[in-house]
């Protein structure tokens, strides 16, 4: 879902650019005005190297294995620092693993770091109408983790598809999208159940980790 | 967990000598520079250039070919699809596929850009310490929280690499083995990627006493370590000129095909 370098045109890459930077003002904005921004920094940094580590776990799924995104839960935990820190987890994939692209930075945080935000706020809704309970939190904890994943591959594969080939035939590009997205649907209920299950562990272990 | 970056960073090149505000501003010129690309005829002239900076670099060949092995992968595939998928003029037949001239020189154009923008990204991050560069970035412009987070992220990355791999071998020594998907072991995968993000959040407590302590109050000092001379202006305006005239010999190209 990381889009490499030499692949979508340059005024894509630079559109993209410019909305990360939106993105990235809105989340800052939004940080400084917390109690104490400052103490919010070292939880999100380091959190957002446990999230890069934990992508690096597999799951079975024979013949082969998955590793998950994690974006909905990495929004479900750190709410407005959610886009930041996908931003800084980006920025060192494509610089330490050369995953994704220097020219792509901008595009792919806005692929990975909007529904991440989106599903901060799902998240959030649990909140909303009724006492917190295990049964909240999972679901929104799924709707969370499923909406992550399946709206960044939506993000991705339409960006894919209308940036890349120029003489695609319409057919083609169709049935491409179809079979693409069926391919994630899996995938979405994958991440959403690992994202509750994490969102559930969390609420008995340490429940402050889930106020965002 | 070794993250090699910083293997080659003692050097001694020109770029490895380069200010790295100079650095940072020139190469990523370069990179949009060619990401601009369109034509196929200014590929060989990319290519060219790219391989002169590598070369000036003295990073070594084998270790440009290691970090284009793993994203290559998802390019390989798109540059086997591609001819395939798109266009209309048709050059040959295999089997029940078609071979198409459009996709062929899309993914001629695709695979150039990758590996050249790829090779000057290493040589822009490769010829000096990450950390330096980082604070070039910071001195650039690029705001507090985010330098502070990346210093952060950067500095625990390769000790909650190591947390995960231990923890790993743990469960491993009891027993568990991981052979198809299941409820017990999506609920072991998901204990463990949890663990990881408690320890973290605990372990982030303890620095940021131990950061306020030392006085720290929202930004980390950022003392100005960076000196531009001459030279490295020099160096700047040439690869600078360099990008500038890519996008100038495209748009000539694009303004006579139109």
């Amino acid at each position: 879902m990381h889009i490499p370098d030499g692949i979508l045109p340059a005024a894509v890459s630079i559109a993209g650019y410019a909305t990360t930077g939106v993105a990235t003002y809105y989340s800052l904005r939004k940080i400084n005005q917390k109690e104490n921004p400052p103490e919010g920094i070292p939880k999100a940094s380091l959190l957002t190297s446990a999230f890069f580590v934990a992508s690096w776990i597999h799951i079975p799924i024979p013949p082969t294995s998955v590793h998950l995104v994690l974006n909905g839960l990495l929004g479900v935990v750190l709410g407005y620092y959610a886009f930041p820190s996908i931003l800084i987890g980006l920025f060192f994939q494509a610089v330490l693993f050369q995953h994704g692209g220097l020219t792509t930075l901008g595009v792919n945080a806005i692929v990975m770091g909007m529904p991440a935000l989106l599903a901060s706020f799902i998240f959030r809704l649990r909140n909303f109408g009724g006492k917190e309970s295990q049964l909240r939190t999972g679901i929104f904890g799924f709707l969370a983790g499923a909406f992550g994943l399946g709206i960044a591959a939506l993000f991705a594969l339409l960006l894919l598809i209308y940036t890349i080939p120029t003489y695609l035939d319409v057919e083609v590009e169709r049935a491409s999208i179809y079979a693409l997205t069926l391919a994630h649907l899996p995938l979405m209920v994958l991440e959403g159940a690992f994202t509750a299950m994490v969102a559930l562990f969390l609420q008995r272990v340490k429940p402050e980790l889930l106020e965002g | 967990m070794n993250l090699g970056l910083d293997e080659h960073v003692n050097l001694d090149s020109l770029f490895h000598r380069w200010e790295p505000r100079c650095k940072l501003i020139g190469l990523i010129a370069l990179i949009f520079a060619f990401s601009f690309v369109q034509d196929l005829r200014l590929l060989p002239a990319m290519l060219a250039i790219t391989s002169i900076l590598y070369a000036l670099s003295q990073l070594p060949l084998s270790f440009l070919l290691t970090r284009l092995r793993y994203p290559g992968y998802f390019i390989l595939i798109l540059v086997i699809l591609l001819p395939f998928l798109t266009g209309t003029n048709i050059l040959v037949h295999i089997g029940p596929f078609a071979l198409r001239q459009e996709g062929l020189l899309a993914s001629l154009l695709i695979i150039t850009k990758f590996v050249s923008i790829l090779t000057i990204g290493l040589v822009l991050f490769s010829t000096a310490p990450f950390l330096t560069t980082i604070k070039a970035i910071r001195s650039l412009g690029l705001p507090s929280i985010l330098s502070d987070m990346t210093f952060l992220s950067y500095r625990y990355l390769n000790q909650i690499g190591d947390d995960l791999a231990t923890m790993e071998t743990a469960m491993g020594l009891r027993g568990f083995r991981v052979r198809r998907l299941c409820v017990t072991v999506l609920t072991t995968l998901t204990s463990l990627a949890g663990t990881i993000l408690v320890r973290s959040y605990e372990r982030s407590e303890r620095v940021y006493k131990a950061m306020v302590l030392r006085g720290y109050g929202g930004s980390m000092p950022l003392h100005d370590m960076f000196h531009t001379s001459p030279r490295d202006a020099m160096i700047l305006g040439g690869i600078f000129l360099t990008a500038v005239g890519f996008v100038i010999v495209e748009l000539i190209f694009r303004g006579l095909g139109g």
